[in-house]
């Protein structure tokens, strides 16, 4: 038996091995199905539904079991960690802001880099992008990333997902149309620069205003939240659509469809801004600092 | 109606069979294949045989499976979505790669019998 051989054969083995003595409960315990109704009341919980009354009749305390949310991890991210990831768009934010700070250029000179680089092109006799047939299905997973990510989006207040992760996804769009139809492609799409950071700063601001908005509501009475998702009944604003309306709630959709034009638009821009070549705007770096120093 | 849906279970299961099959060749390929080009063949028979054929079983399947009620034909469109990239994306990703490899020159041909891409470029 050849080494390699060897080598599969005991991880084949080891691993049914292993299965077999997790599932005979060697390892420790396996949890007991008396533990499932601990389940159940996670999950009535993040229902937002006081069924804690029907179903737990001893922990009844109306008003206090809430969880803001139908989604677990969303319940935690914005009505207990909220302020947390407030701060972490804010990174995202100034860390976008930083590098086209780094890649300043002027329309003249962004002009200038886009000539430069199909001069270049042309005078090698190549062509840009891949071969057709990677161009042509290209432009059709496009699109589906597209759709798909505004469904992660859209659909963050329900299921695992949400803004971040549906700009993420959108992000490999314009990464996938750099690699295989030039950025070039990207201009005659409308995948501009300044396009993108108008988007982006859109987002930023909506984020910011529903983030404000309960609190501007609710000067001069004393219970209003900032970045408020679900109305809470204790609390005298009651901005987004009231208990009731099914899984539309809250202010979280509005929050993910923001956070998806500001991080899709961010991602897009650095990817632009990447791809530009570097003897190109490297060139341009210099001259200004000949020209200033 | 009912006929109709067990044939289509029955196909649909022939065809997860043969993607089971399909997966063991492009795997058995995988390791015996003697250069990059032919086993990105063996990969895409993985790709393509064992992905896209049990997808489009799954599909044909679901309908029959009442216990999941609605649920089955969100698993239907599912199922014959993603088969349908699949057949798109893969192809075009090994393409892409092969293409690479031979223009970059980073993988041998060799064995060769002949390589007409090669030939063009002189």
């Amino acid at each position: 038996m050849s080494k390699k051989n060897l080598v599969i054969t005991s991880i084949t083995l080891t691993s049914i091995v292993l299965g077999l003595i997790i599932s005979l409960g060697v390892l420790g315990p396996i949890p007991l199905t008396s533990i499932r109704p601990l389940g159940l009341f996670y999950a009535l919980f993040m229902a937002n539904r006081n069924i804690t009354i029907e179903v737990f009749p001893l922990i009844v305390n109306p008003g206090n079991f809430w969880a803001a949310s139908t989604e677990a991890i969303t319940a935690i991210l914005w009505d207990y960690r909220g302020l947390d990831t407030l701060f972490e768009t804010s990174v995202f934010f100034f860390a976008i802001i930083g590098s086209i700070a780094l890649f300043r250029f002027t329309e003249k000179e962004e002009h200038e880099i886009r000539k430069k680089t199909h001069e270049n092109h042309a005078s090698e006799g190549k062509y840009l992008g891949l071969s057709l047939i990677t161009k042509t299905i290209t432009k059709i997973i496009l699109f589906t990333i597209i759709v798909v990510s505004a469904a992660i989006a859209l659909h963050g207040q329900l299921t695992p997902g949400g803004g971040f992760q549906g700009g993420s996804a959108f992000a490999v769009a314009p990464l996938l149309a750099i690699a295989a139809l030039s950025r070039f492609y990207l201009d005659d799409i409308g995948f501009k620069k300044n396009t993108m950071l108008l988007l982006r700063t859109m987002g930023l601001l909506i984020i910011a205003l529903l983030a404000i908005i309960p609190v501007v509501a609710g000067i001069g009475s004393w219970q209003a939240y900032i970045m408020q998702n679900q109305p809470k009944e204790w609390a005298i604003i009651q901005l987004f659509p009231p208990k009731g309306l099914g899984v539309l709630l809250g202010s979280l959709v509005y929050y993910n469809i923001a956070e998806l034009l500001a991080v899709g638009a961010g991602f897009t821009i650095i990817f632009i801004l990447l791809s530009i070549p570097e003897e190109f705007y490297k060139k341009i770096i210099e001259k200004e600092g000949v020209e200033h120093g | 109606m009912e006929v109709i849906l067990a044939i289509a279970f029955y196909i649909g299961l022939a065809l997860v069979v043969i993607g089971a099959i399909s997966d063991l060749i492009g795997a058995l390929g995988m390791l015996r294949f003697p250069n990059f080009y032919v086993r990105l063949h063996a990969a895409t028979i993985g790709a393509i045989g064992g992905a896209v054929y049990p997808l489009i079983g799954v599909a044909l399947m679901s309908p029959s499976l009442t216990s999941l009620g609605t649920y089955r034909w969100y698993l239907m469109g599912a199922s014959l979505v993603t088969a349908l990239f699949i057949a798109m994306a893969a192809p075009t990703g090994s393409h892409a790669l092969a293409r690479a490899a031979h223009r970059a020159k980073v993988v041998e041909v060799y064995p060769k019998v002949v390589d007409h891409l090669e030939e063009d470029g002189k």
